[in-house]
């Protein structure tokens, strides 16, 4: 929440450049990097969403190469978790 | 405050039951040894020829003699580990080593003292001024004589700096002494002081013993009785080692210079005579007072007892109740352990317990009175009744009459157990009300169960009958978190509980236990000699469970054929550290994958090498083909199955190529994983090795 009490969200959006899409392994890394952070973060592409902390919901959502993945991050340590995650999409996906 | 004074007696009661345990073999080994190495026996029986001094059988038998013997003359050490490790609660073996550590500096505190002092001559003798015996040699180092008592002050102190201790932290600097390598270190330290402190007091302990176990025997027959008495009241409480262990083991059962020794105690007087026996004319009943009026009531009145119950069983069930007494007849008549039978009345018809303390007791006085002197190591059983009484003759241990008396002992048992169970209709075992069953643990359930473990751990299977078992205990305790320590004695298992109304009897009885006995935080669970097995059993539940109590468990079945392991063996680290989740490995025989249970299919993965599934059951799985196959593209999978498709378990999913596979991929080790693990859930495997399809892989345990 910021002064006015409005609920903050932050967002970025990534290409996936691994040409298998997201698999498993990603899938598994995004999991554990996700649950470091308090904050609720969500993926979504084509029009479906995903906890980052669900591994099957990520898996279902079945993302492939250079798709545009949209991440948001809302919660008490959204700043912190914003920067681990853009760190995190770049180096792996 | 009672409450918990009684469970620190219980603890140090049950922590002699080890010690005591060797008893019976050194005494085995040496009454053996010394019968048949005796000059007398062996030319009375005209065995000189083969028993002879010279012969290899005599040098057997003198070695298995001096074998017995060391445990005996040792036994203030025995005690001071055995009851270390008895009262400390973790890490029990650093506790062990310290109370020997302890044992030693204690004692050489003490004669460094005395040689101070002058009572100890520089070369090494004791001085002519001091009173004999009050100075003895214990492991080679001269020391004040304090017999079992000074073991057992060891034994204790060193516990309780263990359990104080153990886990202590230390500065950064001082942190490798931290832990329980400071507990060898803090004892030292005590007992080096306790030592001191032993050469000033010990003196007037000394006499005040020897004043009390001249009262005892300065009471005579009377203090006899008294004596056993309070030991068989005391049985049921389990604090009759406390009890009865100071009159066999110290000074306060008697002294008696013995082959030119001071010796200490009923039993060791007993067994120095015995060693002695050539010189000895008849063994010294005013030793054994303690002791040899138990081979009476055990052999002879309980066995009474156990068939005036057998006779007053209803017909229908005279079967069951006869097996159950039998056994608990002949564990009696054998080994002299009596709780099997003494718990089969004690709790429904507690009438017939004071009746058994009285016959008992009294049988102790008579014993006394007619100069029977039977040694025994442990118990009053046959064994010990022919090594110790039959062997020895009957000119030096009168244990003729132990016949005539444990007769008339036999029917006074009988009568009475049989008019008051008529008269007063009591519950004794086979005499129930029809809905209740017969609860006692019969010989026949020991055996079932052992035969079970042996299955259980033959098939490697892991949920044996034993954890069954173990599980219901727990639960009867009030869940893992509510126990905080477990142990046994002979005959029950003791354990410690956090909070005693959470503990229920029901459910207890219902895994085998003749009775509950509660008091403060302690619980005894009483269930006979096989309780030892029941103890291991329930330590190793406890261990391996990791909380609480299960409260379901799904299965999840291989959906393919081939060879099932542990997940952490797959060949990628991500798998294998559980990263996805955790779960198994299959590597597959056969190029059909299968719904492992009635379920929908999450995904198929677009290389069709993974299959996202969530059972019926709620359970969400990962099936991932081989190691890697996602570079694959699809190549060697055939997906028959679509996303967001309900399945059958069995039903096909995928069609594999396995040749392509093999030949294209790193592995095709497959991890089969849970992704959604909660905290309270956990996966335990169920099979390694051939699996076919559809068999059960592994377990989701979710506890409490």
């Amino acid at each position: 929440m910021n002064e006015k009490g409005k609920m903050l969200m932050k967002t970025f959006n990534h290409e996936i450049k691994d040409e298998v899409g997201i698999h498993a392994r990603p899938a598994g890394l995004l999991v554990k990097e996700a649950k470091k952070y308090n904050s609720k973060i969500t993926l979504n592409v084509n029009g479906k969403s995903a906890e980052a902390t669900k591994l099957m919901a990520i898996m279902t959502l079945g993302v492939k190469q250079g798709q545009v993945v949209e991440i948001t991050i809302e919660g008490e340590d959204e700043d912190t978790a914003y920067e681990g995650m853009k760190v995190f999409f770049e180096q792996n996906l | 405050m009672k409450d918990k004074i009684f469970s620190v007696l219980q603890r140090v009661g049950r922590s002699f039951m080890l010690p005591i345990a060797i008893l019976p073999v050194a005494g085995l080994l040496m009454g053996i040894g010394s019968s048949f190495t005796n000059t007398t026996t062996i030319e009375t029986y005209g065995l000189t020829g083969i028993l002879g001094e010279g012969t290899i059988l005599y040098a057997l038998l003198i070695i298995m003699s001096k074998v017995g013997s060391t445990i005996f003359d040792n036994l203030p050490l025995i005690f001071a580990v055995g009851v270390a490790i008895g009262m400390a609660k973790r890490e029990k073996e650093v506790s062990a080593l310290s109370a020997v550590i302890a044992y030693f500096v204690m004692n050489t505190a003490i004669n460094a003292m005395l040689v101070i002092s002058g009572q100890i001559l520089e070369n090494g003798e004791i001085a002519q001024t001091v009173l004999e015996g009050t100075i003895a040699s214990s492991c080679g180092i001269l020391t004040l004589q304090m017999g079992v008592f000074g073991g057992v002050i060891v034994g204790l102190g060193v516990a309780a700096l263990h359990n104080r201790f153990y886990k202590i932290q230390l500065p950064s600097a001082l942190s490798f002494f931290g832990g329980t390598r400071f507990v060898p270190i803090i004892s030292t330290i005590v007992y080096m002081f306790v030592g001191i402190l032993m050469y000033f007091i010990w003196p007037f302990a000394q006499s005040g013993i020897y004043a009390l176990g001249g009262l005892v025997s300065g009471s005579g027959y009377v203090g006899t009785l008294i004596f056993g008495l309070i030991k068989r009241a005391l049985i049921p409480f389990g604090l009759h080692h406390v009890f009865y262990m100071p009159f066999w083991q110290t000074g306060v059962g008697g002294t008696m210079e013995v082959a030119g020794q001071i010796v200490q105690g009923g039993q060791n007087i007993f067994f120095a005579q015995l060693a002695d026996s050539a010189n000895v004319a008849h063994f010294s009943a005013d030793a054994t007072r303690f002791f040899s009026g138990e081979f009476i009531f055990m052999i002879f009145g309980l066995p009474g007892a156990a068939l005036a119950m057998y006779r007053c069983a209803k017909p229908e069930k005279k079967k069951a109740a006869g097996g159950l007494l039998l056994s608990a007849a002949l564990a009696s008549m054998a080994t002299g352990i009596t709780e099997p039978i003494e718990f089969s009345f004690l709790f429904v018809a507690p009438m017939l317990f004071v009746v058994q303390v009285i016959l008992a007791g009294t049988a102790y006085m008579i014993a006394h009175m007619l100069n029977i002197a039977v040694g025994l190591t442990f118990s009053g059983g046959l064994i010990d009744l022919f090594l110790f009484g039959i062997l020895q003759g009957n000119e030096k241990t009168s244990w003729m009459l132990i016949v005539p008396v444990g007769i008339i002992y036999f029917f006074l048992y009988y009568f009475i157990f049989k008019f008051l169970i008529l008269k007063s209709d009591l519950k004794t075992p086979g005499r129930e009300d029809d809905n209740t069953e017969t609860k006692l643990y019969t010989k026949a359930d020991v055996n079932a169960r052992k035969e079970g473990l042996k299955k259980a751990a033959s098939e490697d299977e892991v949920s044996g009958e034993a954890d069954s078992i173990s599980e219901a205990i727990t639960r009867g305790l009030g869940g893992k978190q509510n126990i905080e320590d477990v142990d046994c004695c002979a005959t029950r298992l003791r354990c410690t509980v956090g909070d005693i109304s959470l503990v229920n009897d029901e459910v207890l009885r219902a895994t085998g236990a003749s009775g509950v006995v509660r008091k403060g935080k302690g619980v005894q669970v009483i269930y006979g000699p096989n309780v030892t097995v029941i103890k291991s059993d329930l330590e190793d539940y406890l261990a391996s469970a990791t909380d609480t109590i299960v409260i379901k468990s799904i299965v999840i079945s291989s959906p393919m054929k081939g060879k099932a392991a542990n997940l952490s063996t797959a060949p990628d680290e991500a798998f294998a550290q559980g990263m996805m989740g955790d779960g198994a490995v299959v590597t597959p025989e056969d190029s059909y994958v299968y719904a492992p249970e009635d379920g929908e299919v999450s995904f198929v993965f677009d290389t069709k090498h993974a299959i996202g599934f969530l059972t019926d059951s709620g359970v969400s799985l990962l099936i991932h083909v081989g190691i890697d196959t996602v570079n694959l593209n699809g190549n060697g999978f055939k997906a028959l199955v679509e996303s967001g498709q309900k399945v059958k378990k069995g039903q096909p999913m995928l069609k594999l190529d396995l040749d392509y596979l093999k030949k294209h991929a790193p592995s095709i080790v497959s991890p089969i994983v849970c992704t959604e693990l909660e905290e309270n859930q956990k996966v335990r495997l169920i099979k390694e090795g051939n699996i076919s399809a559809g068999e059960a892989l592994f377990v989701v345990d979710i506890y409490e």
